[in-house]
């Protein structure tokens, strides 16, 4: 007799790379009992695809649903889900994808699926009540510079080869356009949303730079070398404005203690 | 009953038998904003665990309504053990929602780390006994309430197994002070789908036991397994079947009346659809057990 921790793990085994295991003898339910514990293998597989296809709607409407289908389905044998929470899952299949049959022709799906994964995630969000600019402004320059600021939780920095916050933007407005030329130019994106809004901006080099290594966890201070070297006109100060005024800010986090 | 003094403490329901309907993530914001609702509502935490936008109205709709959590990634089935780190947040969840009940299912569904999307089948027998009973205690250990674990909706089963379910589940109640929820689908679809009478199986329930009884939609299927026969598969996707609603009159004038779920997950129509659901189960419970009392004084 099959323990109990043999048995799971043949079944384990078998959902997750889809080729069954000899169980059969020791299941029962109708004639042919091994085929009811198809059941379970078809919607392991079926289950995980329509997940995939859900969050990824946008790369099957640029890619086609063939391509999505086909590689959900070989992902979901190669990279089962960690977590109950579906919702986490899928968060390195824009990778997979752009490896998988005839994606690496479209050099832009990588980085297309990206900004969907971005756009699902910033989109169930909510924002923290931000910091205005007198509060950061209270902190005092000399402090500030080896802050870090925590930034609104619905926020995504990704740069991409190709102009793909037009497409996606095309695709978000429902139009389908006879012709869309994709241009290929190093392009920085910033994706915020909150509670089911998205909102696609593009950002000069060194504000993006500086924004993406707040997000990180780097300082102020280090946030603009970073920046600077990319653009020696850029301006921190400036810069730190505009993020308090738009409600970007949501803390301040100083060596010694938090705000 | 626990459940309705919670639900009638959160709202002025009547002392008449009373349905709830499965909150699904797109009726989440309709409810949140006022929409007419039933007397409870369930939801999914593992929906909720990783979405701050729908956390946020659920804690609002929580304020107004009475919910329970029903877990489908807990795995007290699993060899392997809990999740601790899933358990944690599904505590965090308890805390912040206040559910008048949390539920879970007699299954396994996780494996060394990964989780497998779906509610798989047990042997009954001592060894899964052992398993089950001691992952049930270290849940209930963990939320500090009583857990709540339903009968699964079967497909297969196994040669191994020296226990009927209803067996099974009376030991486990024995052996953790869990309580049951009674998916009277569940019992109808495995009854069909396995060939047994599905009456006897709830006569056989651990009636002391049950603290919800759940009602769902399922799909017919040809079965592969048997050329020419059809599986009953429980896909939440539809309405309550005829004999369903039979079966849940018999199980109410045996059990007496328990809060009982609308479940219907998938081809999810509008809200209002569930809500006639739920007013249908009400109907059948107040005449169910009108019934009950009559034989009960003829008698």
């Amino acid at each position: 007799m099959l323990s109990l921790a043999d048995l799971q793990s043949r079944v384990a085994r078998a959902m997750t790379t889809g080729e069954r295991e000899p169980v059969a003898a020791r299941l029962v339910g109708g004639v042919h009992p091994d085929k009811r514990l198809d059941i379970h293998l078809r919607h392991y597989a079926a289950s995980l695809i329509a997940v995939l296809h859900d969050k990824f709607a946008a790369c099957a409407w640029l890619a086609g649903p063939d391509l999505v289908s086909d590689a959900a389905l070989a992902y979901v044998h190669a990279h089962p889900p960690a977590q109950p929470c579906i919702a986490e899952y899928g968060g390195d299949f824009p990778q997979f994808l752009a490896s998988y049959g005839r994606a690496p022709t479209m050099p832009y799906v990588e980085s297309f699926a990206l900004l969907e994964w971005a756009v699902g995630q910033v989109s169930i969000a909510i924002d923290l009540p931000p910091l205005s600019w007198s509060d950061i402004a209270r902190i005092g320059s000399e402090r500030l510079i080896e802050s870090a600021l925590s930034l609104q939780p619905g926020l995504r920095y990704l740069r991409s080869a190709w102009g793909v916050d037009r497409l996606m933007t095309t695709y978000l407005s429902g139009t389908e356009p006879e012709r869309f030329v994709l241009p290929e130019s190093d392009t920085f994106i910033e994706v915020r949303g909150a509670r089911g809004t998205v909102h696609l901006a593009r950002l000069d080099g060194a504000t993006f730079t500086f924004r993406r290594e707040l997000v990180s966890g780097s300082s102020v201070g280090a946030a603009a070398d970073r920046a600077l070297e990319l653009d020696s006109t850029f301006d921190p100060g400036e810069a730190l404005r505009l993020l308090a005024h738009t409600g970007l800010v949501t803390t301040t986090t100083t060596q010694a203690n938090a705000s | 009953m626990q459940v309705a003094a919670a639900t009638r403490a959160k709202r002025d329901a009547s002392d008449a038998p009373f349905a709830g309907v499965g909150l699904r993530l797109p009726h989440l914001a309709e409810v949140a904003a006022g929409a007419p609702t039933a007397a409870w509502l369930e939801v999914h935490p593992e929906n909720f665990l990783a979405n701050p936008h729908a956390r946020e109205l659920l804690l609002e709709i929580a304020r107004r309504h009475a919910v329970s959590l029903h877990t489908v990634g807990l795995s007290v089935g699993s060899v392997t053990g809990v999740d601790r780190e899933h358990l944690k947040r599904i505590r965090q969840l308890v805390d912040d929602v206040d559910p008048i009940l949390v539920s879970g299912h007699l299954a396994w569904s996780t494996h060394r780390g990964v989780y497998l999307n779906d509610l798989l089948p047990l042997p009954y027998n001592e060894e899964t006994l052992r398993v089950v009973a001691s992952h049930v205690h270290e849940v209930q250990d963990a939320l500090g309430r009583p857990y709540v674990m339903e009968n699964p909706a079967s497909y297969v089963g196994f040669a191994a197994s020296t226990l009927t379910e209803t067996d099974f589940l009376t030991e486990l109640v024995t052996r953790t002070g869990c309580q049951l929820l009674c998916d009277v689908s569940n019992a109808f679809l495995s009854a069909a789908n396995m060939g047994y009478d599905a009456y006897a199986y709830i006569d056989a329930f651990p009636a002391h036991a049950i603290a919800e009884i759940h009602l769902g939609g399922f799909t017919r299927e040809d079965d592969e397994a048997t050329p020419g026969g059809e599986i009953l598969i429980d896909t939440h996707a539809g309405a309550i079947a005829e004999p369903v609603w039979d079966l849940y009159a018999h199980s109410l004038r045996r059990f007496g009346p328990r809060p009982t779920l609308i479940e219907w997950d998938n081809d999810l129509p509008a809200f209002t659809r569930l809500l006639a659901e739920a007013e249908r189960a009400d109907a059948v419970a107040i005449a169910a057990l009108d019934r009950g009392r009559s034989h009960a004084v003829a008698g």
